[in-house]
């Protein structure tokens, strides 16, 4: 995956170059109002069994309905940023959003309004459709009204590996060349740990560590948004804690390749999930983390990344409704 | 013109006939799709696609670059982007679905509409698609495009997305199937698998993704095959001159011709049978008596450029023509 591709070349001097032209006006469009109104009876589904997120006013996110009392699952790393989160199902905002759990491998959150007799999705048998299955999910949203958008399972259903290895979030000092840290970078699971400058990493995962190849090999089969048990020597104490590993590439943000700027608004968190189901829906960061239905307006999955304009990841509905049990039991204790 | 127009009435008028004498799906002909079962008949008729045009898709790695083409024919010829390609006769790496790695090399482009050709090397029968070479895709017709977008990953496969035909120009076809960076030189295919176009670039909005048109193709088939260098760009600019590389060393001898005393490692010289030994007689009909001779016909030429040696190997005359390559 680190090949460099050949780019598309973009620019509007080879767009104006369609003179004589026939065009289809927008309406007839994949995207068109006159093709998703025939997905009118999934759009239904959207308007009372996925959750419009918002921040304060703004459209920030969606969820999936999970309980009548209002329970919603939604994505995490998004959720978590949001300053003012509110929800609104159907026509009615819920102004108070609690969080109950989360599990950060799967990037999702298990949310609350104060609701009751909401309808939950109906969850699709399975996931182990054929590619080319028409899929669908949310638009963006009016106050009032769910938008439907149209595609297609387009790839394998895969593990999603961590874009550049999963890792703890520190740089170590490059002079003494030992495992003591020297940064700790802001959004990483080790500053959440508690790790500073200085601290001495001694073992990772219960194997002793003295060299920067060691680091990497004790971290290779660990996933990103999972935990692993740090020891680490601050002045003369001997400390431990448990760190979540992120994606290198999410921490490390600044180096947008070609593909990326082309691709304009994708999730922050886009790799590193145990498994998704690929999709085309043509969606942004801000639709993410609804429900993906099938023809049938069933629950395919969920909505989790859009990792670039041409690719979309959903949590296959089995790995969804184990989360989904996890989550409600884990809240419940 | 109006017999041919009242036909497709009469067969859009026909509910029972899914498919139009020429393959065509029924919904191509409606504005949109009006009910569920409109839907599960294009739905229908990308799945049964698929494996065939699946297995006819290459990711082509080229230098440091990687991008996408589609097989033909059973021997291996393959459709790409002349952006892709970048020149004539230029070795390339192909790989299937599956994973297996294809020896390649690049045969012709035309530089203005982005078209390109290129031969897989190593023999063997391939799965291939069929071109659509009447032209008979139409405005808001359905249509799927794959590719390796990204580059190759086995565990993903090449990624399929659906879209339908906004635009047609003389040399273009624009549908809504959303591309980006390493699709480029993927198929476009109708939703009965015949291959209709080739990605080329997409515009400043997520749903301008252009493709060129299989008639570009068709038109210019010998050219390709033949290894041509079509047009002044701006898909693809002509080597210059000098950047033509033969690889190999020699000493002249008194009485006439140079000696080879060295060939390169994958040169173009070696590929096309020049030995150690040899004596180069004539360059392009031009009598060779001074290295410094052969020095400056060549650097008149350019990567791609055919030459023809005569040469003497044992006494006996023979005449070798190949491709010079980039250095």
């Amino acid at each position: 995956m680190n090949a460099n591709w050949i780019h598309l070349l973009a620019g509007c001097a080879l767009v104006t170059s369609l003179s004589a032209q026939q065009s289809l006006e927008s309406d007839y469009r994949t995207t068109g109002a006159a093709v998703t109104a025939v997905f009118e009876s999934q759009r239904a589904v959207l308007q009372t069994s996925s959750a419009l997120m918002l921040d304060g006013r703004k459209e920030a996110g969606y969820g999936v309905i999970i309980s009548p009392q209002g329970h919603i699952l939604t994505k995490a790393s998004e959720f978590l940023e949001w300053k003012k989160p509110s929800v609104t199902v159907d026509r009615t905002n819920y102004p108070s959003v609690r969080l109950l759990a989360v599990d950060s491998e799967w990037d999702v959150a298990l949310v609350k309004i104060e609701a009751e007799g909401l309808v939950p999705v109906a969850y699709a048998p399975d996931s182990s459709v054929p590619q080319g299955t028409w899929v669908a999910a949310n638009g963006a949203s009016t106050r009032t009204n769910r938008r439907l958008l149209a595609g297609i399972v387009s790839a394998k259903t895969r593990e999603i590996l961590a874009s550049g290895g999963a890792v703890l979030g520190v740089v170590l000092n490059a002079k003494t060349k030992t495992l003591e840290i020297d940064q700790v970078n802001e959004k990483s699971g080790a500053k959440d740990a508690g790790l500073r400058k200085g601290d001495l990493i001694l073992t990772i995962a219960g194997k002793a560590v003295a060299k920067i190849e060691d680091v990497v090999e004790a971290l290779k089969d660990h996933k990103a948004g999972s935990f692993v048990k740090l020891t680490f020597r601050r002045g003369t104490e001997e400390l431990s804690a448990d760190v979540r590993l992120t994606a290198r590439s999410e921490l490390f943000t600044d180096q947008m390749n070609r593909n990326d700027q082309m691709s304009g608004d994708f999730s922050k968190r886009r790799s590193g999930f145990p498994r998704a189901l690929q999709h085309d829906i043509l969606s942004n960061s801000k639709t993410v983390g609804g429900p993906l239905l099938d023809l049938d307006g069933r629950c395919l999955g969920m909505n989790i990344a859009r990792a670039n304009r041409a690719e979309s990841f959903a949590i296959p509905v089995e790995d969804l409704k184990a989360l989904a049990e996890k989550l409600m039991k884990q809240a419940a204790k | 013109m109006t017999i041919f127009r009242l036909t497709c009435l009469l067969l859009a008028l026909l509910p029972w006939c899914a498919h139009a004498a020429d393959g065509r799906l029924f919904v191509n002909d409606k504005k949109a799709p009006e009910n569920r079962k409109d839907l599960e008949a294009i739905q229908a008729a990308l799945v049964k696609a698929l494996p065939q045009v699946r297995a006819a898709t290459v990711c082509i790695e080229i230098g440091e670059g990687s991008g996408s083409g589609v097989i033909v024919s059973a021997d291996g010829l393959i459709l790409t982007a002349a952006h892709v390609s970048g020149g004539v006769k230029k070795a390339v790496t192909v790989i299937l679905e599956d994973g297996t790695r294809l020896k390649a090399e690049t045969l012709g482009l035309v530089s203005d509409t982005d078209a390109a050709m290129m031969r897989i090397t190593e023999k063997g029968t391939y799965p291939f698609v069929e071109i659509d070479r009447t032209n008979s895709t139409r405005l808001g017709d359905w249509v799927f495009a794959l590719g390796h977008a990204g580059g190759f990953d086995k565990a993903r496969g090449s990624v399929v997305r659906l879209g339908r035909l906004v635009r047609i120009a003389n040399s273009t076809y624009q549908s809504d199937c959303i591309l980006i960076g390493g699709d480029s030189g993927g198929p476009l295919f109708d939703l009965s698998g015949k291959l209709v176009g080739i990605h080329s670039r997409v515009g400043q909005q997520v749903q301008s993704n252009m493709h060129v048109p299989m008639s570009e193709f068709v038109k210019n088939w010998d050219n390709l095959v033949k290894g041509e260098f079509v047009g002044e760009g701006p898909f693809a600019q002509k080597a210059a001159k000098g950047t033509g590389f033969l690889g190999l060393a020699t000493e002249s001898r008194p009485e006439g011709g140079l000696r080879v005393t060295k060939i390169g490692k994958d040169s173009p010289a070696l590929q096309a049978g020049v030995q150690e030994g040899d004596v180069l007689l004539k360059l392009n009909g031009t009598a060779l008596a001074k290295r410094a001779q052969l020095q400056d016909l060549l650097k008149e030429m350019a990567a791609g450029d055919e030459i023809t040696l005569d040469l003497e190997r044992n006494g006996k005359p023979q005449t070798l023509t190949f491709n010079l390559s980039e250095r």
